[in-house]
């Protein structure tokens, strides 16, 4: 850890870059003693804040198209509860201590902290009575024919979103009892009274902060990430046209009315090919479309697309007509097969993330939606197995992006509405 | 630790190992170049590279068996285009995986393949795999592979997908499911150097270099056509050799009376020919059936291209290359089953 320490001279941005990826302690007061900003205070009550934990996009940044940015700074902790059976008043306590002291210290708000916490099927198969028909949370499977993720079957996801690095690590600092207060708002208990880190992921994302830190194994040493990019692979995603709102990915009834379904999957990227055998044209195909390709579509980082990314329904419909004139067809293209409803709306509400722990470069991918079951259609449908009958397309190669990518872990969440945030029961009055 | 940083690091090593093997630097200025103009066939290339071999694992429904050489250049192919990949300087290695079914022996060409290389936990390289033909080591999934170092130990771990091709028969439900085999590799370039490297004289017939002979591992030659069950009949168009049957439908096919299943192979070494796209015409005094045939993997036909037909007590057969095989293709390959004529037989 001695590469965290601050010195004069070190240039603040270069420092920042790895201190989330770093983590702990050390690099929190290094951090500490380099930025000097006030950041911006919680509520006195925590009760004020509205009930979806999943509603962030009115308190980050937007772009003048009205795509969210999501905040630059993200990191995943997944929690398992010390104990066999259901948690007790005294856990309940405990969580509840602890997910409020960070409503008090911080402002809901990419300046502040956004945070959501969420729990698995495994968790509550702990209770004897089963989660309701409203809740569509099957355990986390293969939804692939070629991949063999680890499943993540840990009791709850906490996830911790800030513009500011130092903002993660002091949170988790608090969480984890090593500070007396943060903020300003004393620290009375600590999740791990309760609850043991089993598994800590960090994330970031934004123009910029793949060119910055591309220097990891996956990425091509040719430094081909552009500066303006905010994801290793080259290109914006996330356009608003192209997200669910968070009202579509909404549970509408039973008692977790109010909550989504998450699920997050770690994919590693291994992006040699995609940037030393593709050129931009078979990059924007892959990605896109041939049709994207063909009519000159996207620049650059895609930075012209504006608010959606130009996806029609024509070229949506006419994937197989694409395998058979480009021998390609595109991740975007086949994705959307599943990811429309009957009225044209958009099913997925995607918050994807880039990573490079341990020096690999990785996709985190928190997809947001009213049930697993929409998820799971739309990773089939960007699978393209059934275009596999068309020789070109292989089962990876020529298909999407599914060549570079590398499925390591699956699980899935229920984000309750936060009036259950603590240690639910399935039922919860 | 920043990989650069580790690489900048290791580059004294590095030059001291490269000093080391000085034959492996002029084995690479050996290689003789491309021919010039190639023939629009199967041809002897300008060189033979041996293999060996790593091991074999069977894992799921699958055995695997990896091997490696110096690495390659080859040429993948999309639709009717061809593309070459080159040796890069960092390449370390060939990695040649060949998937089969245990109890038939028979290769699965069909299957996607990717492979993983670690070193203690840490990931050294990882890429999906291109389906591939090569005279002497026949049908495999390969890549080359950067970032071994002399001497060192690595896992590499090879994950079979499901195939794409539809199983049949005794095959039908299986091999739907991944699995993944692991080995352990230790990179040694004295190692390598043994291996067999000789330039050939007679580059450029027509004509191709015998398939290697491995006894753990099959090289995908297709079934002889007398081991094929039915009312068979072969024939030939351009380098491809097209054996042809009319059987009973295969369990795990919804059937008429008779099911048409042909199996194309390479002309010299009778390797299967797999992920091309087919169609047939069959016709008595009329057209009996006309259309895309389905890749297919069964224990009795192997390898094939079939659909259902109606019975028919003779018949002509048209088969025509809508999709050349899109397999990347070794040296002497790389230019063949490109505008195959139609080929015509009776049945």
């Amino acid at each position: 850890m001695q590469a965290m320490e601050a010195r004069p001279g070190y240039d603040r941005r270069q420092f920042l870059k790895t201190a989330v990826a770093a983590g702990g302690t050390v690099a929190l007061s290094a951090c500490l003693e380099i930025s000097d900003e006030q950041v911006p205070g919680g509520v006195g009550d925590p009760s004020s804040l509205p009930d979806r934990q999943h509603a962030w996009n009115d308190r980050v940044r937007s772009d003048e198209y009205g795509n969210v940015s999501l905040p630059r700074h993200q990191s995943l902790l997944y929690l398992a509860l010390d104990r066999d059976g259901p948690p007790t008043d005294a856990d309940r306590k405990v969580v509840g201590g602890a997910l409020r002291t960070l409503d008090r210290a911080y402002e809901r708000s990419n300046e502040g902290l956004i945070h959501s916490i969420a729990y698995s099927p495994a968790y509550f198969e702990r209770f004897d009575e089963p989660l309701p028909a409203s809740v569509d949370l099957p355990q986390p499977r293969r939804l692939s024919p070629f991949e063999e993720p680890q499943f993540d079957t840990q009791d709850a996801l906490l996830h911790l979103a800030s513009d500011r690095a130092e903002v993660i690590l002091e949170a988790e600092a608090a969480l984890q009892g090593e500070r007396e207060q943060v903020n300003g708002v004393a620290v009375d208990v600590s999740i791990t009274d309760a609850l043991t880190v089993d598994d800590r992921r960090s994330g970031f994302v934004g123009p910029g902060m793949p060119a910055d830190r591309q220097d990891v194994a996956g990425i091509p040493d040719t430094e081909p990430v552009p500066e303006a990019a905010p994801l290793f692979m080259g290109f914006e995603a996330g356009f608003r046209g192209n997200q669910a709102t968070e009202d579509y990915v909404t549970i509408d009834s039973g008692p977790f009315a109010g909550g989504t379904t998450k699920h997050v999957s770690r994919l590693r990227q291994r992006l040699e090919d995609w940037y030393v055998e593709q050129d931009f044209e078979d990059r924007v195909t892959e990605l896109f479309s041939p049709a994207h390709a063909a009519e000159g579509l996207v620049e650059g980082v895609g930075e012209n697309l504006g608010s959606d990314s130009g996806l029609t329904p024509e070229m949506i419909e006419n994937v197989r007509e694409h395998a058979r004139e480009f021998g390609r067809v595109g991740h975007a293209q086949k994705a959307a097969r599943a990811n429309r409803d009957e009225e044209g709306n958009v099913r997925l509400l995607r918050r994807h993330v880039e990573s490079t722990d341990g020096d690999v470069a990785a996709l985190h991918f928190p997809s947001l939606q009213q049930g697993i079951s929409a998820f799971e259609e739309v990773r089939r449908a960007m699978n393209g197995t059934d275009l596999t009958d068309e020789p070109a397309i292989r089962q990876r190669v020529n298909n999407g992006i599914l060549e570079y990518i590398f499925t390591t872990h699956r699980g899935n969440f229920l984000v309750p509405p936060r009036r259950h945030r603590v240690l639910p029961s399935p039922r919860p009055a | 630790m920043f990989r650069r940083q580790f690489l900048a690091g290791g580059s004294a090593i590095g030059a001291a190992t490269i000093a080391g093997c000085g034959s492996l630097e002029s084995r690479a200025i050996d290689v003789p170049p491309v021919l010039d103009d190639p023939p629009d066939a199967i041809y002897v290339p300008g060189h033979v590279e041996g293999m060996d071999l790593v091991g074999t694992e069977t894992t799921g429904e699958y055995t695997v068996g990896l091997s490696y050489s110096y690495p390659h250049r080859f040429w993948t192919i999309t639709g009717n285009e061809r593309e070459r990949t080159s040796i890069d300087e960092t390449d370390s290695v060939h990695l040649m995986a060949t998937v089969w079914d245990p109890e038939t022996g028979l290769v699965l060409p069909d299957v996607g393949v990717s492979i993983e290389i670690t070193q203690d936990g840490s990931l050294v390289s990882q890429e999906t795999v291109y389906a591939m033909l090569s005279q002497p080591m026949g049908v495999h999934h390969g890549g080359n592979f950067t970032g071994l170092s002399d001497g060192e130990t690595y896992a590499v771990r090879v994950a079979v997908g499901a195939t794409a091709s539809r199983p049949t028969g005794t095959f039908t439900g299986r091999f739907d499911e991944p699995a993944t085999a692991t080995f352990e590799f230790t990179f040694e370039t004295s190692a390598m150097q043994a291996i067999r490297f000789e330039r050939l004289d007679r580059a450029g017939e027509r004509d191709a270099l015998e398939g290697m002979s491995m006894d753990a591992v099959p090289t995908g030659v297709a079934l002889a056509p007398e081991a094929i069950p039915g009312r068979t009949a072969t024939t030939m168009a351009d380098d491809i050799r097209y054996v042809a049957s009319l059987v009973d439908p295969p369990a795990g096919v919804d059937g008429q009376e008779s099911y048409l299943a042909v199996s194309p192979r390479t002309r010299y070494n009778g390797y299967s020919l797999s992920r091309m796209g087919l169609s047939a015409t069959l016709e008595d005094d009329e057209t009996v059936t006309d259309g895309q045939l389905t890749r297919t993997i069964d224990p009795d036909l192997g390898y094939h291209y079939g659909t259902t037909v109606p019975a028919v007590d003779s018949a002509e057969l048209s088969i025509t290359v809508d999709t050349p095989p899109q397999v990347a293709r070794h040296e002497g390959y790389e230019t063949a089953f490109f505008d195959v004529p139609t080929a015509k037989l009776s049945l």
